[in-house]
């Protein structure tokens, strides 16, 4: 998968493109809006990345002008601008997503995985991930042979990680997805929750399937080897 | 939004012109309306003296034709002789026979008021009756008969003019004192409430001077009305609280800017000191990887931070928009506590939501979520095991009222007040470490003043606290 990130910022695009190379993307870099331009023109991308203030061109009118060429490749808008009416202004010039600086790489990481993903591929019924085992129409828990007792939260918890398996997800959007609460609300707690499904899932076990990533999040993936 | 009164009314005038004119205007018609009516006064009592002075002459006059009869001496004598006499209200008679023929006259009655004359006059009146002589000197006169005797067979006619010479003269006299007084009205008042309107507003000049000198620098000076007139005063006082409100507004602003800096600023210490000092000298692998990972934490908590911050100085603009939909508040509650349950569970506490009725409303989700939540983690904060935290929304005429109700700790009387303030930590044992930067209750406020409602909290040490939610109920 090739990805175009226009960014000027040089840091930030430094890090985003070890990122994604290291999540497997080919990534080129576009430091201001014409230069941008010429790449989108030249070469093919599957996703790019956005940032707004950019010098010259800025992002609204790179994006104005993709669109009225016909360019269909998917675009998630990065700003530092938090304005309802910049994210509905984003939407509406065509952007497949807008995420506002700072954000956790995690997150853009996930979300460029969504966008890419489609069309969605159907639910599995059953998700598994070494020796646990998550039957989704029945709702039932398995690991190692052994039911596990998860009430309903657990259980869509389990079921988020295990969908995203080998992705690391962030407190919020696990809050976002689980519970129905919106940004900036109290994390903390997703913390407690994890704990508690820790200590029915991975405790009594000896692999252990999820791992805390310190300052960003929670992954479910089975550990290699070393 | 400000508001004002209706200065349209004032025309933007000087209040001491107005008070000049009004003044000047209402004084000028007293002294006008004095002097006019006493004027009238005279001239109507001068009038009836002399009108009755003539009636009682013509009746002396009468009484002699009618009772001494052939005695025409007397008669002579009164006509001719005794008015004659007269220098004050002089008086002139003529008699006439029944044939019109006059039998005694009054000397100087001929040059002035001849018989034809007066009966001329007399003919177009009844009674008394004003009547000038062909120079214009002014008479007021009365024409009768009078039977000569008791038969009734000869009627006489009694001419009688009484001379207003000197009526006229008193009341010219009284007249230019009139206009005298009313000149020098016109120029009294104006300069008297001229006068009058400076000293009075002179307070309010005084008042806008000290004001003038206020600045954000000098805002704890305040204007003395000591002495001052009432109305002053009550400017004055009212003045001084306004001034007293942007005082404490620059105190707190500039506490506010202080406590920003200092909050974001320990954070980014941490990050500074601890990459500084891990690549003084070389570490393992896990070293760095543990510096780097403790630098993200404290990124992360400044980046959370800068946006509760971004959101309280957005939120006091006008304008800030809320997303509202229509949602159920008693879900939104039960929804709180499924997700707060591990964390209330894992600390003893007991928590509970009341959401009998379905109460619709609408909201902004997101934001209420985000205010409730703080509230709970509050609530949760100053529990321990054992206690409760209840969750209800109540319909209210008018109004909801949510609740969130604690049986916790409590918070004491001296730290309610200002629990709302940005920053405040109700306990300042509880560092950044394990309570967040003090902006939690703050963030609430905002959010419900944006939903155009009201927030207040009570609590009694060892008793618990209750933060009530007021919103109004719009549709």
């Amino acid at each position: 998968m090739k990805l175009l990130i226009v960014e000027d910022e040089l840091k930030t695009a430094n890090f985003l493109k070890r990122g994604f190379g290291e999540a497997g993307f080919t990534v080129s870099i576009a430091p201001d809006g014409s230069e941008g331009m010429r790449q989108i023109q030249s070469g093919a991308s599957d996703l790019i990345v956005l940032d707004i203030m950019l010098p010259g061109m800025d992002g609204w009118s790179l994006l104005t002008w993709m669109r009225g060429s016909g360019i269909e490749t998917p675009v998630i808008v990065l700003t530092a601008r938090d304005q309802v009416p910049d994210r509905v202004k984003g939407l509406e010039l065509g952007a497949d997503d807008y995420l506002v600086k700072p954000f956790a790489f995690a997150e853009l990481l996930a979300r460029v995985r969504t966008i890419l993903r489609r069309p969605p591929v159907r639910e599995p019924s059953t998700l598994r991930v070494a020796d646990l085992e998550l039957d989704m129409a029945g709702h039932r828990a398995t690991r190692a042979g052994q039911r596990l007792d998860l009430t309903a939260r657990e259980f869509s918890l389990l079921s988020l990680l295990m969908r995203h398996a080998g992705e690391v997800l962030t407190r919020a959007s696990i809050a976002g997805s689980v519970w129905d609460m919106g940004r900036g609300g109290d994390t903390n707690v997703v913390d407690v929750n994890v704990r508690r499904l820790r200590s029915k899932v991975d405790d009594p076990f000896p692999r252990k399937l999820l791992r805390t990533v310190r300052g960003v999040g929670y992954v479910f993936e089975n550990p290699k080897r070393s | 939004m400000p508001s004002k009164a209706s200065p349209a009314r004032w025309h933007g005038a000087s209040l001491a012109a107005l008070l000049t004119a009004w003044y000047t205007t209402a004084s000028f018609l007293v002294v006008a309306g004095a002097t006019g009516s006493f004027y009238l006064g005279l001239a109507d009592n001068l009038r009836r003296i002399s009108e009755q002075s003539l009636k009682d002459e013509l009746d002396v006059c009468r009484a002699l034709v009618r009772e001494r009869g052939g005695d025409s001496h007397a008669l002579h004598e009164e006509v001719e002789i005794d008015s004659a006499v007269r220098r004050y209200q002089k008086y002139y008679v003529r008699v006439l026979d029944s044939r019109g023929v006059p039998l005694s006259t009054t000397p100087g009655m001929d040059r002035d008021l001849s018989s034809a004359r007066v009966a001329q006059a007399a003919s177009s009146h009844n009674g008394i009756f004003w009547i000038d002589s062909p120079a214009g000197a002014p008479y007021r006169a009365i024409v009768a008969t009078v039977p000569r005797d008791a038969t009734g067979r000869e009627v006489w006619t009694l001419q009688v003019a009484v001379d207003l010479a000197q009526e006229q003269e008193v009341l010219g006299r009284q007249r230019i004192w009139v206009w005298t007084v009313l000149t020098a009205a016109l120029i009294f008042c104006p300069a008297v409430g001229v006068a009058i309107a400076r000293r009075g507003t002179r307070p309010l000049r005084e008042v806008a001077e000290t004001a003038r000198h206020i600045s954000s620098t000098t805002l704890s000076e305040r204007i003395d009305a000591e002495g001052y007139p009432v109305e002053v005063r009550v400017l004055a006082v009212a003045f001084n609280a306004m001034l007293e409100r942007l005082e404490e507004s620059f105190g707190r602003l500039s506490r506010f800017s202080a406590d920003i800096a200092h909050e974001l600023r320990t954070p980014v210490n941490n990050i500074r000191g601890e990459a500084e000092v891990a690549l003084a000298r070389s570490r393992t692998p896990e070293e760095y990887a543990e510096v780097l990972t403790s630098c993200l934490e404290e990124s992360v908590r400044l980046s959370e931070l800068i946006e509760s911050l971004l959101f309280l100085a957005r939120s006091e603009s006008p304008g800030e928009h809320l997303k509202r939909t229509r949602e159920d508040l008693g879900r939104l509650l039960t929804d709180l506590r499924d997700y707060y349950e591990a964390t209330a569970t894992e600390m003893g506490v007991v928590l509970k939501a009341d959401a009998a009725e379905t109460i619709l409303a609408d909201v902004d989700r997101a934001l209420l979520q985000r205010a409730l939540g703080n509230l709970v983690s509050n609530a949760l904060a100053h529990c321990s095991s054992g206690d409760t935290i209840f969750l209800s929304v109540r319909r209210q005429p008018r109004q909801i009222l949510l609740e969130v109700r604690d049986t916790g700790a409590g918070i004491s009387s001296e730290a309610l007040p200002r629990v709302f303030d940005r920053f405040y930590r109700a306990d300042p044992a509880r560092s950044r470490n394990s309570g967040g930067a003090g902006l939690g209750l703050a963030i609430v406020r905002q959010i419900v003043f944006l939903h155009g409602g009201d927030v207040r909290i009570s609590s009694e040490p060892g008793a618990g606290t209750t933060v009530s939610v007021v919103l109004p109920q719009s549709a």
